[in-house]
């Protein structure tokens, strides 16, 4: 049986969690992380192919987690959908960190997010 | 004005959260599915009511000179049962717990029972939030001189010191920018001061290694105790 690509969850909210758990069910094995450190210090230990970020953590922001990710070579190209409420731009302001895509929200729904795991996690994206 | 602006966007992303949370479920929701029905169900419920109390809180605290709000003697243990009775299943349904552990010999103090009900809810929110997994928070109730002390041990990360200075003055003058504290404006703790300071009494914290003590004090009502 094919195995499943791998996603990190870094966001502070357990219920927002268990939704994008629900969401992704059957597509990528998820991993739910509620801050930027535990996300950084378990990357190490299995690369996800994908990354969904909120950016309003506890401790250490979202921006500083890219900042972090980008810096090294094993993980800057790990491509990073932003999922925040706040409005920091366009993903291409955030091009060189290795962003994606921004979803809000507040506005988005389970099929976006359930369409940008399955392209960025899919055969056609190679990194 | 830059300030007033400033709290105004605090109190709107604060508000946003549950918003964007309910909205998530209901769009969550498979009808066929009976589990995911009651989940939505259940959380759109809580989600909405600690909205509302959130609120609710607001509405006080910008009607506070008005005149509404009386000061009586108020049983400290009789809220914080009440609190410890509502947040029990949240704590459950989150692997944490939440022991009460009362040592005072007074047993009223002078102040609002709303709002003194609204400051040990918030602590103990808080304390839900930011504590690890499987670990007990502890509410304990205890005499410090003239004043009763309520306050809410949580283990996980510390109080960010930038906010736990601002809490040495025994308030917070305005709810902190979100850049201070990502995750969190600590509109919760604005709240919570300024209900503390029109009870007489003063809000602080206490950064610990592995974790944070909110504090309420409050002086104990001189009128005999008829319980």
């Amino acid at each position: 049986m094919k195995k499943l690509p791998l996603v990190y969850v870094i966001e502070d909210d357990s219920d927002m969690c268990s939704l994008y758990e629900k969401y992704l069910k059957g597509m990528a094995r998820v991993k739910v992380y509620h801050n930027a450190i535990s996300a950084i210090s378990a990357i190490d230990r299995e690369k996800p192919r994908m990354i969904l970020l909120d950016i309003l953590l506890d401790g250490p922001d979202g921006f500083t987690f890219l900042n972090e990710i980008v810096s090294y070579k094993e993980t800057a190209r790990i491509p990073i959908a932003l999922i925040t409420s706040l409005f920091v731009g366009s993903a291409q302001d955030f091009e060189d960190y290795g962003v994606v895509e921004i979803l809000n929200k507040e506005l988005m729904t389970p099929a976006e997010i359930r369409d940008v795991v399955s392209f960025w996690t899919g055969p056609d994206v190679k990194f | 004005m830059a300030k007033e602006v400033d709290g105004v966007f605090v109190v709107a992303h604060e508000l946003k959260s549950p918003l964007a949370l309910t909205r998530q479920l209901a769009l969550s929701i498979e009808p066929e599915d009976i589990d995911s029905v009651k989940f939505a169900k259940e959380k759109i419920i809580s989600t909405t009511e600690r909205a509302m109390r959130q609120v609710n809180d607001l509405t006080k605290v910008a009607r506070l000179e008005d005149g509404l709000f009386t000061l009586e003697p108020v049983s400290v243990r009789g809220v914080c049962d009440d609190v410890a009775r509502e947040l029990r299943y949240l704590y459950r349904e989150n692997h944490k717990s939440l022991r009460e552990k009362y040592t005072n010999r007074s047993k009223l103090a002078t102040a609002n029972r709303e709002m003194l009900y609204s400051v040990i809810y918030n602590f103990c929110s808080n304390s839900l939030r930011y504590s690890d997994e499987e670990t007990r928070s502890e509410l304990s109730v205890r005499d410090r001189g003239d004043k009763i002390e309520v306050s809410v041990r949580d283990f996980g990360p510390a109080l960010p010191v930038n906010i736990w200075k601002e809490l040495k003055h025994g308030w917070i003058l305005e709810p902190t920018s979100i850049a201070m504290r990502p995750g969190s404006s600590g509109l919760g703790l604005y709240i919570a001061s300024k209900f503390a300071r029109f009870m007489n009494g003063e809000v602080s914290a206490i950064r610990h290694r592995d974790g944070t003590s909110f504090i309420l004090r409050l002086p104990i009502s001189k009128q005999a105790s008829l319980f």
